[in-house]
């Protein structure tokens, strides 16, 4: 099996540098065969696509995904400088 | 002289998939902000088309907006042509120069850029050793020296830095410290400091934090999308009525 660290780094680059994703912000770890994702993106077509281009790049690994959607809401409080 | 409203916001990303969206949210900003200040990652891919998106969903609003390109905007080599879009559309776009937005009177001067990395004091990249390294430092360095020039000479009663890249590492907090170096310099802060100004707006820590403060004392707010979570903060300056 190859090293976890090297998938995971691999994964990582991968999501960055896909023209589908170039999402830098999302983190991956790799436990044995499980890949999980972490980060925040602002639709639910981003994160498919990130799921994706992650299991391209760690086939044959347990994908999970686990990035959850900015909901962006209406401004709120002001601060006061 | 009357209390600014500053609204900011950070790493928008937009781009087709999006169209519009961002738009529905900041409806009505002129009744609870006087301007609008957007710090980078307008774009996904840094395409013209995007950038397009860009211009349409923050053009036309009744109150300024000035914006800063990041990291996200440069990536197709086409930052040239995004910026002239923005403009087009009636942005005003910093790319290491500052400006003058008159507010109800109130000459609000706001200089900065895209800023770059290098990490901060004590830990951080520095001009010595191989090419690719010295010009990693020296970009920071560059546009460090064209802010502070940028800040000298605005004649503003209130002066804001809007940057991309964070000056501090207190508004980073929550993003692995291996990559603070690609988050932001201290340099940013020091030409800051060294010129005074009233807050620094960042982005591109999507992990990070909101609040922080240069070691200079101005204050510091990282307005990234995912951090803020809101379609933008307010920060109001004091005026002589608040
Ligand atoms: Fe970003
Ligand atoms: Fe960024």
């Amino acid at each position: 099996m190859e090293t976890p660290h090297y998938v995971a780094a691999r994964v990582q680059r991968a999501l960055a540098e896909d023209e589908r994703t170039t999402e830098l912000g999302i983190r991956v770890d790799v436990r044995g065969e499980q890949v999980y994702l972490r980060g925040q993106v602002s639709c639910d077509e981003r994160r498919h696509q990130i799921e994706n281009v992650a299991r391209e790049a760690a086939p044959g690994l347990h994908v999970h995904n686990e990035i959850t959607l900015v909901e962006v809401r209406e401004p709120g409080e002001e601060e006061h400088l | 002289m009357r209390e600014l409203r500053i609204a900011a916001v950070a790493d928008i990303h937009l781009g087709e998939d999006l169209r519009g969206h961002y738009r529905k949210k900041i409806e009505g900003i002129e009744r609870r902000a006087d301007v609008l200040l957007v710090g980078g990652d307008l774009t996904r891919h840094g395409t013209i088309a995007e950038g397009r998106v860009v211009a349409e969903e923050l053009s036309g609003l009744p109150i300024p907006v000035v914006a800063v390109l990041g990291n996200h905007d440069y990536h197709s080599d086409h930052n040239q042509e995004i910026v002239d879009v923005l403009r087009d559309a009636g942005i005003t776009v910093l790319d290491d120069e500052g400006a003058v937005v008159p507010v109800d009177g109130v000459r609000l001067g706001v200089a900065g850029g895209k800023g770059f990395g290098g990490g901060f004091a004590g830990k951080c990249a520095s001009e010595f050793g191989e090419p690719e390294t010295k010009a990693f430092v020296r970009h920071t360095k560059d546009i460090a020296e064209r802010w502070r020039r940028a800040l000298k000479e605005l004649d503003a009663d209130h002066k804001i830095v809007l940057s991309h890249y964070s000056p501090v590492k207190d508004t980073l907090m929550g993003e692995p410290p291996e990559i603070y170096p690609f988050l932001g310099s201290y340099m940013l802060a020091e030409a800051a400091d060294a010129e005074g100004a009233d807050l620094f707006i960042h982005g591109h820590a999507h992990a990070g934090t909101e609040k922080g403060v240069t070691p200079g004392g101005i204050r510091v707010r990282n307005v990234a999308l995912p951090v803020i979570k809101h379609a933008y903060t307010v920060y109001c300056l004091n005026g002589d009525d608040c």
